[in-house]
């Protein structure tokens, strides 16, 4: 849960960047046909608004709109009583609340002649959300939207390169602090709470698992600021070698232009190592996708250069066990330069 | 190998909490047929999973999940990750569960076509993504389909023996939080650092989650956010509502603590705050409306000339309900919702005042049959670090 560290630094992210951020966006609206575009968040994912305005969605849900001029508009259910603290923390200054989105959009937009609004990211919304503000906008026409927005997070700017930097490597000690046989699952995720949220990171999502045979392995997915990382170590025990094995000719395979597929073809003599009536998923989350690890955007599209995201192997047993190895690595033309640590290195005995 | 489903095992052994389970599936039956409801469509995205561990009782990692609860017959459970599958059928509430693909969730559309129901309620409509509103749209032609999450926040009002164990526990981490957050509390100390050693020690109990607000000041305080690189200075009080969640149940203690000495005004402060907690307890019994909790609490600020900081300007809620949401009914002046005995709530009339700036103090209490019961043990007084009032 966002209970962390919410910090607005013009040394990590120069003012000038969030301009450029909104402006490209803007242009790819533009491109669309679209006068006003609408960005839906909830506290669980709500990486596009906190992408243009760092604004941290703690509770609930916020819709952010983009006009063709002026900053972006926060329409929230929120009391404004937390406005001080939003602007504060987030480049914000247009913050409207109430108890119904259809209203505040309703209210923003009825100076406006109709036009087009732009539901960003739309099949993911709400469908009660889509219609009240359909209904809330007569005489309007209400176009979904594809991830316009995520697509633009996709290849992350220098600025937040540094920021996945920084995050990967804390993630990366925290996580290889506690991938030692010894420790019960309820330390480890104390562990990694006291060293990440000690760092400065929003959100911690702990996941502890076990084969039958004995094998766990600890996984720790992390927002810092608006960029998250990913790691999981399996712990010393049988079946470890198999699955890091996995993991290892995954990431070998990583180069700009590889598919998710090709991920997974080259681990296919690795997974040999495994039992037959074990599911083994290899997956590739982009940073920008791991608010819902991914769930939303399987596909099999090509790595593109300079990305940064997780290569996530994942086996579920017959028996119901799981084990998962991960690592955060960025895409080069040459390959993958891992962010996080090998798992083989990482690991203690 | 694809493993796309798993199954109840046949081998599990009782004592999962099979009564339990009867109990909740009659619950929701008997509001099903005052509705006219042929099945229930539980949704939860990853930050409102209360119905899915109502109905699985499984700790879940996907980012969305839903069940398919029937007017009669067998729970079917989905997750968007594989992992889910067998930790929802390992409990044994649930028969069978799918993978859930939100982009393509045949699974899910082929057991509706099935069971074709005339009627079927979706808890937490409001939040069903469109991609998966219109496979069940295409799925059941012709059938009404309706929001059933009052429904469902009507039945989880009330809880049995066997939540209110589980609560106890929460209660247990409730306190122990509390202390881990007086433990660390020392001038120079950033607010985010308090929250990481609090989170340390709740999870090192087996704590899931935890929702927690922060401030730290002195009278110029107005509100709790999200903790800032702020750090704490002598003098200041430090507020947090703190609310770990352990096996599926959130509780929530609210208390103010003093770096150092507090000053007459922190202490002014806490007797009013401390007098409409009490006051919001005294008017607890079965029966009684969240309006009425409100109004004693608030009553208690009229009276002594500090109405206007109960208002939305300075406040949002006079408490809330708990359970497997932390922030179930609202306990607020105009929410004419029955509290009926065991219904659990926290008693918390948080809001600025310009005795000291923002308060915070509250207890969870169980509705009793002729009162309550607090639930957690930390005394209720405004802790200082070097020793208590």
């Amino acid at each position: 849960m966002k209970r962390g560290l919410v910090i607005l630094d013009p040394d990590e992210v120069p003012e000038s960047e969030w301009d450029e951020r909104l402006a490209a966006v803007r242009a790819d609206l533009a491109a669309e046909g679209v006068d006003v575009a609408l960005v839906y968040g909830d506290t669980y994912s709500s990486d596009d608004i906190a992408y243009l305005t760092n604004l941290c969605i703690y509770w609930n849900e916020g819709m952010m709109a983009i006009r063709p001029q002026g900053p972006p508009v926060l329409l929230t259910k929120l009391s404004p009583r937390v406005f001080p603290w939003m602007r504060l923390t987030s480049k914000a200054e247009d913050i409207r609340s109430g108890r119904k989105f259809g209203a505040l959009v309703s209210g923003l937009l009825e100076e406006s002649g109709p036009g087009i609004v732009g539901l960003v990211g739309a099949a993911r919304w709400p469908a009660s959300v889509v219609e009240e503000v359909t209904a809330a906008l007569p005489g309007w026409t209400v176009r979904p939207l594809g991830p316009v927005i995520r697509d633009r997070r996709a290849v992350p700017s220098s600025a937040e390169e540094a920021l996945l930097r920084t995050a990967s490597s804390a993630l990366d000690v925290a996580a290889g602090d506690v991938a030692r046989a010894g420790i019960s699952p309820v330390e480890r995720v104390s562990t990694l709470e006291r060293l990440l949220r000690g760092a400065g990171f929003l959100d911690v999502r702990v996941a502890t698992a076990a084969a039958s045979d004995g094998t766990e392995s600890v996984q720790v997915t992390g927002q810092y600021r608006t960029v998250w990382a990913h790691a999981a170590r399996v712990v010393d025990g049988p079946s470890r070698p198999a699955v890091t094995a996995v993991l290892d000719a995954a990431i070998g395979a990583v180069t700009a232009g590889a598919s998710v597929s090709g991920l997974a073809a080259a681990a296919g003599p690795a997974i040999k190592g495994l039992p037959a009536d074990a599911h083994v998923d290899v997956r590739w989350i982009d940073q920008a996708d791991l608010a819902t690890f991914g769930e939303y955007a399987r596909g099999d599209a090509g790595l593109k250069e300079g990305a940064i995201g997780a290569v996530v192997v994942e086996v579920v047993f017959a028996d119901g066990g799981f084990l998962t190895a991960a690592e955060t690595v960025q895409v080069t033309g040459s390959g993958a330069e891992r962010l996080t640590a090998t798992a083989s290195e990482a690991v203690a005995s | 190998m694809t493993i796309e489903h798993a199954v109840r095992p046949s081998d599990r052994t009782a004592g999962n909490g099979e009564a339990e389970a009867a109990l909740r599936h009659r619950r929701v039956r008997e509001a099903m047929a005052e509705q006219g409801l042929d099945a229930i469509l539980a949704f939860g995205p990853g930050w409102r999973r209360e119905n899915i561990r109502y109905f699985t009782d499984a700790p879940l990692t996907g980012s969305a999940a839903l069940v398919l609860f029937p007017a009669d017959g067998d729970p079917v459970a989905f997750s968007t990750h594989r992992s889910d599958l067998a930790e929802i059928t390992r409990r044994g509430w649930v028969g069978e569960a799918y993978l859930l693909d939100p982009a393509a969730p045949a699974a899910l559309t082929g057991r509706l076509r099935d069971l074709r129901p005339g009627r079927i309620g979706i808890a937490h409509y409001e939040l069903l993504p469109v991609v998966v509103m219109e496979a069940v749209r295409a799925a059941l032609p012709g059938a009404e389909i309706v929001s059933a999450t009052s429904l469902m926040d009507g039945v989880r009002l009330v809880k049995s023996d066997w939540e209110l164990a589980r609560m106890r526990r929460s209660a247990e981490v409730c306190a122990a939080g509390w202390q881990a957050f007086v433990d660390v509390l020392e001038p120079g100390l950033p607010e985010y650092r308090i929250v990481a050693e609090v989170e340390a020690r709740i999870k090192a109990m087996g704590a899931e989650d935890n929702f927690m607000l922060i401030a730290s000041g002195k009278e110029e305080v107005r509100g709790m956010t999200a903790p800032s690189p702020r750090v704490l200075e002598a003098g200041d009080m430090v507020r947090t509502e703190l609310t770990p969640q352990l096996d599926g149940y959130w509780l929530q203690i609210c208390r103010s603590a003093v770096v150092g000495k507090a000053s007459p005004a922190q202490h002014e402060s806490f007797a009013l705050f401390n007098e409409a907690v009490e006051a919001g307890m005294a008017a607890v019994r079965p029966g009684v409306t969240a309006h009425d909790v409100a109004k004693a609490q608030n009553d208690v600020f009229r009276r002594r000339g500090f109405g206007e900081y109960c208002t939305s300007r300075y406040t949002r809620v006079r408490g809330h309900g708990h359970g497997l949401h932390l922030d179930e009914t609202p306990i607020i002046e105009g929410n004419e919702t029955v509290l009926p005995q065991n219904a659990v709530f926290i008693i918390h009339p948080n809001t600025y005042t310009p005795i000291a700036g923002y308060h915070v103090l509250g207890d969870p209490v169980r509705v009793t049959a002729d009162g309550c019961e607090v639930l957690i043990s930390t005394e209720r007084k405004l802790f200082e670090t070097g020793g208590a009032v």
